[in-house]
């Protein structure tokens, strides 16, 4: 299956009795029920329910590993270090000590869970994704390139950071909606997301268009004839 | 994925806020109802503290106790021992207490004048 770099991933630890409650009381997705072995992916989304970040949260027993990206880990930084108080909670940053890749094209059975082979974390993050976490000391070998995964990204219509995944969408216009858990208690933005589905109108949506039926500055993705894009319709 | 080495990386430098000698007050309604629920018993005290979460970001924590394994300031409102935790204590600076008796959405309340917003639920602050 065809592997590429993902060069902007960031990978933090999170320790302590109360790192889970944590991220489950700043982010979309119900994080309390999670068992060693399992991933969830949530978001962190800001007061105007804007994307912060969107991460991987790896259980790993005593530690939670959460793939984030480079590119917004300081404001996702900023954003959650003034809220630990009186918690048990200790974040590391380890990204130097890793490298990261994607796996696509790939058939998982068991969506939601991660293996570790020889030092390599495959996340199953979806039926047909894998997010690849290695020690430096491995080798990845890489077997596609990102023009290749960004051609599959738009057939199967998968959202990406830095592209659909950025600080001005929200979540569900950004096609994440299935991070946004609908019966989870309150987090930040929660309000704002709660109201766009309530009332059916969440504004814009992620979709694949033909590049000669939508204007240029909506793509997020571009492709050869066909891209993504958030729209307000369906064009 | 290279976690196992984690403990000998620094942990990531958290903001910790200078601690702020609490002043709050306890409304006349709030301290009729924590006099029904203290009883006699004013061995106990109130903790009133600060979690993360809610819709705002922090979301208040008020609890009777006997005693409590956070570092706490101790202070006595209205013949009440109030315990804050010095880790929350610049979000509750100048806090009341109060007691809102409706039949939806009553009990007791905050009023925070170091909120700069507030959730519906008023349980949630920023």
């Amino acid at each position: 299956m065809p592997l590429v770099a993902y060069p902007d991933a960031a990978l933090t630890i999170w320790q302590g009795k109360d790192a889970l409650q944590f991220i489950d009381g700043l982010s979309t997705n119900k994080m309390v029920d999670m068992m060693k072995g399992q991933l969830v992916q949530t978001v962190f989304t800001s007061s105007q329910a804007k994307i912060i970040d969107f991460v991987t949260v790896f259980h790993m027993g005593e530690v939670l590993a959460v793939q984030c990206h480079q590119s917004k880990l300081q404001n996702l930084l900023n954003h959650v270090l003034p809220r630990i108080l009186g918690q048990d909670v200790t974040i590391t940053d380890v990204t130097e000590r890793n490298q990261f890749a994607v796996e696509y094209k790939v058939k998982n059975e068991h969506v939601g869970t991660f293996i570790s082979v020889n030092n390599v974390t495959y996340g199953r993050t979806e039926s047909n994704l894998n997010i690849v976490i290695a020690s430096k000391e491995n080798t990845l070998q890489h077997s596609g390139t990102i023009a290749e995964f960004d051609a599959w990204r738009i057939e199967n219509l998968v959202p990406w950071n830095n592209h659909e995944i950025t600080i001005k969408n929200h979540p569900l216009a950004a096609g994440l909606s299935k991070f946004v858990h609908p019966a989870k208690g309150c987090y930040i933005g929660q309000e704002i997301l709660a109201r766009m589905v309530s009332r059916g109108r969440q504004g814009k949506n992620l979709v694949r268009c033909k590049n000669s039926e939508v204007d240029d500055k909506l793509i997020t993705t571009r492709g050869e004839i066909y891209s993504l894009g958030i729209v307000r319709a369906i064009q | 994925m290279d976690c196992g080495t984690c403990e000998t990386s620094s942990p990531v430098q958290l903001m910790t806020p200078e601690v702020v000698n609490v002043n709050l007050s306890i409304s006349n309604k709030a301290q009729e109802m924590l006099s029904d629920a203290f009883g006699d018993d004013r061995s106990m005290a109130l903790l009133v503290g600060v979690l993360s979460g809610g819709c705002s970001g922090y979301m208040y924590d008020l609890q009777i106790v006997e005693e409590t394994d956070q570092s706490c300031q101790e202070i006595t409102v209205d013949g009440f021992k109030v315990l804050v935790p010095n880790a929350s204590s610049h979000l509750l600076d100048g806090i009341e207490i109060d007691y809102v008796d409706r039949l939806m959405g009553g009990g007791f309340k905050i009023n925070n004048p170091n909120a700069e917003s507030s959730c519906g639920c008023g349980e949630s602050f920023s």
